[in-house]
């Protein structure tokens, strides 16, 4: 096969491959995202976020 | 999600429902690793004042094998990232894992291997280090055995740690633990990886890659390294304590596990933009500045959430010193991680890279983002664990001032000498020749801020004796003093 042809042929193999993959990892940061937003996963988030404070030890005072 | 309404005494034990839990024992370790971190930190710095001397004034070399710069350069990072940052790092690790899980480690004969190994592995490094042995890899310099050793104690810090996760009482992991988890998974496979080699004598082995693949893998570890052992457990321990520090939850916690997988995910690709200009083939580094580009968003979130989370507590910033030290720490953390992606753009890099530039930029991390954090933590920890209160709170501040006003002197001063020096080798007159082809002619332009340079880490230096001191003269009150009565929400 033409050498020219033969090199677009993987550019363009390469280029579906990484374009993939950008769709597939995009997809997922979009989808995490969702989830960590999503508002039935409000309470738990803050919950979640006052843990270090709920540790059972004092958060200040001692200095 | 669990109950998170133990109550507390003040006598390291927490109770969770009719079962007492005691972290004495994680405590007694957590003293230790601090005391191992300020001990190499200060040998550390102090090696590195050294070394900064040595660059302004030859003649520091001594003219003695075992204290020349060559030799004394990776005593100096690897006694900084690898004694003082990690010994720091374990010593959080053992002060919140146990009480974000309401766990007691895993097993306390694991935690004593852990600890009195990583301290062997230091003091061995601090041998052969100046007596020249090296696989000249860096951030790797330690010849094979150590480097097996290295494997054999960090698998056991890893068992401890996710023992310790297994049984934990609390089902959700705060997000501080996912980091911490970050560094214990990748830390493995870098230092696995990049060290494989085959020893040919006790203390000479060759690596298993050659040439450009070497150098590949090299800043995949070494880059990395930065990423998983000074980026994630740090922001990791950020969670934990500036909350703890202004008594107020993480401003987004829904941003903090954004910002962490993307951050992971992305921070692993980053490597090759050390090797821009290299026989790396065009694609491979261009695959480096891209995703170093795009580590700006996830690295600015950790940013963004944690001045925000000062957010309603800047007043304290007047008068607590450990809010002074976190936030002087996380706006170098977001400098640091802007000027990285910008650094590893090509036309930046031809500029940038093997200049000055690059260890004021490694410097404003290092100093600016690891050693303030990790001064933040030690103020907050030690009274703490030795059931006491800080003996000075102005000497404290005296700190804050030497260490910030040292890290901008020491930046500021490699700024100019890098750029000083980028400039003056691409130089060229009109014929085409370089205008300053006599090496020498730059090294001369570069000795006034070689000896600004010292005088900052001088004053960091001075920094860490002040807290010494004041971290030592606290100690010997241990458990003379009463510890501040609990918060409302714990006294009931």
């Amino acid at each position: 096969m033409n050498p020219l042809i033969e090199a677009a042929k993987d550019g363009l193999t390469q280029g579906w491959l990484m374009g993939g993959m950008t769709i597939v990892f995009l997809a997922f940061f979009v989808a995490w995202s969702l989830w960590a937003w999503a508002p039935f996963n409000r309470k738990s988030m803050e919950a979640a976020a006052r843990m270090p404070l709920d540790d059972g030890f004092p958060a200040r005072g001692d200095l | 999600m669990s109950t998170l309404t133990s109550a507390s005494n003040h006598s390291g034990q927490a109770e969770s429902g009719a079962n007492v839990m005691t972290f004495d024992a994680d405590d007694a370790m957590v003293k230790k690793f601090i005391l191992a971190s300020l001990t190499f930190g200060l040998v550390g710095m102090l090696v590195g004042v050294i070394l900064a001397l040595q660059l302004a004034f030859w003649p520091a070399n001594l003219d003695l094998p075992w204290t020349t710069f060559g030799r004394l350069r990776p005593l100096h990072t690897n006694a900084v990232i690898f004694a003082f940052t990690g010994n720091f790092i374990f010593a959080a690790i053992y002060y919140s894992l146990p009480r974000l899980t309401k766990t007691p480690m895993w097993n306390q004969t694991l935690s004593q291997i852990h600890f009195w190994g990583w301290q062997a592995i230091i003091v061995s490094a601090a041998i052969t280090l100046p007596l020249g042995f090296t696989q000249t890899h860096e951030y790797a310099e330690l010849i094979w055995p150590i480097d097996i050793a290295i494997a054999l104690v960090w698998v056991v810090f890893a068992i401890n740690f996710f023992g310790t996760i297994a049984t934990r009482k609390v089902k959700h992991m705060y997000v501080a633990i996912w980091f911490y988890m970050s560094m214990v998974i990748t830390i493995t496979v870098l230092h696995i990886f990049n060290n494989l080699a085959l020893p040919a004598t006790l203390t000479r082995s060759y690596p298993i890659y050659s040439g450009m693949t070497d150098a590949l893998v090299q800043w995949w570890y070494g880059h990395n390294a930065v990423g998983f052992l000074l980026t994630t457990p740090i922001l990791g321990i950020m969670y934990y304590f500036l909350p703890k520090s202004v008594n107020r939850p993480v401003y987004s916690y829904r941003l903090s596990i954004i910002h962490f997988w993307a951050l992971v995910f992305i921070y692993i690709w980053a490597g090759p933009h050390h090797l821009l200009y290299s026989g790396l083939p065009d694609w491979a580094q261009t695959v480096g500045s891209i995703f170093s580009i795009m580590l700006i968003a996830p690295s600015w979130g950790g940013m963004l959430n944690g001045l925000l989370t000062l957010r309603g507590a800047w007043d304290r910033l007047r008068t607590d010193p450990i809010v002074k030290f976190w936030a002087v720490a996380v706006s170098f953390y977001g400098m640091s991680t802007f000027e990285g992606p910008m650094m590893s753009l090509r036309s930046v890099n031809s500029l940038s890279h093997y200049t000055d530039w690059t260890i004021g930029h490694v410097h404003g991390g290092a100093l600016g983002w690891v050693g303030m954090a990790a001064f933040a933590c030690f103020y907050y920890i030690v009274p703490r664990v030795w059931k006491t209160t800080l003996h000075s709170l102005s000497l404290a501040t005296a700190h804050f001032w030497l260490a910030t006003v040292g890290i901008v002197l020491y930046i500021v001063a490699m700024w100019a000498s890098g750029i000083t020096q980028g400039l003056m080798w691409r130089a060229v007159d009109e014929g085409g020749q370089l205008q300053y082809a006599n090496f020498m002619d730059t090294v001369l332009q570069l000795m006034p801020f070689y000896w600004i340079r010292l005088v900052g880490g001088l004053m960091y230096l001075s920094g860490l004796l002040v807290m010494l001191y004041n971290i030592g003269r606290t100690i010997q009150t241990s458990g003379s003093a009463v510890v501040a009565a609990p918060p409302a929400a714990f006294a009931k």
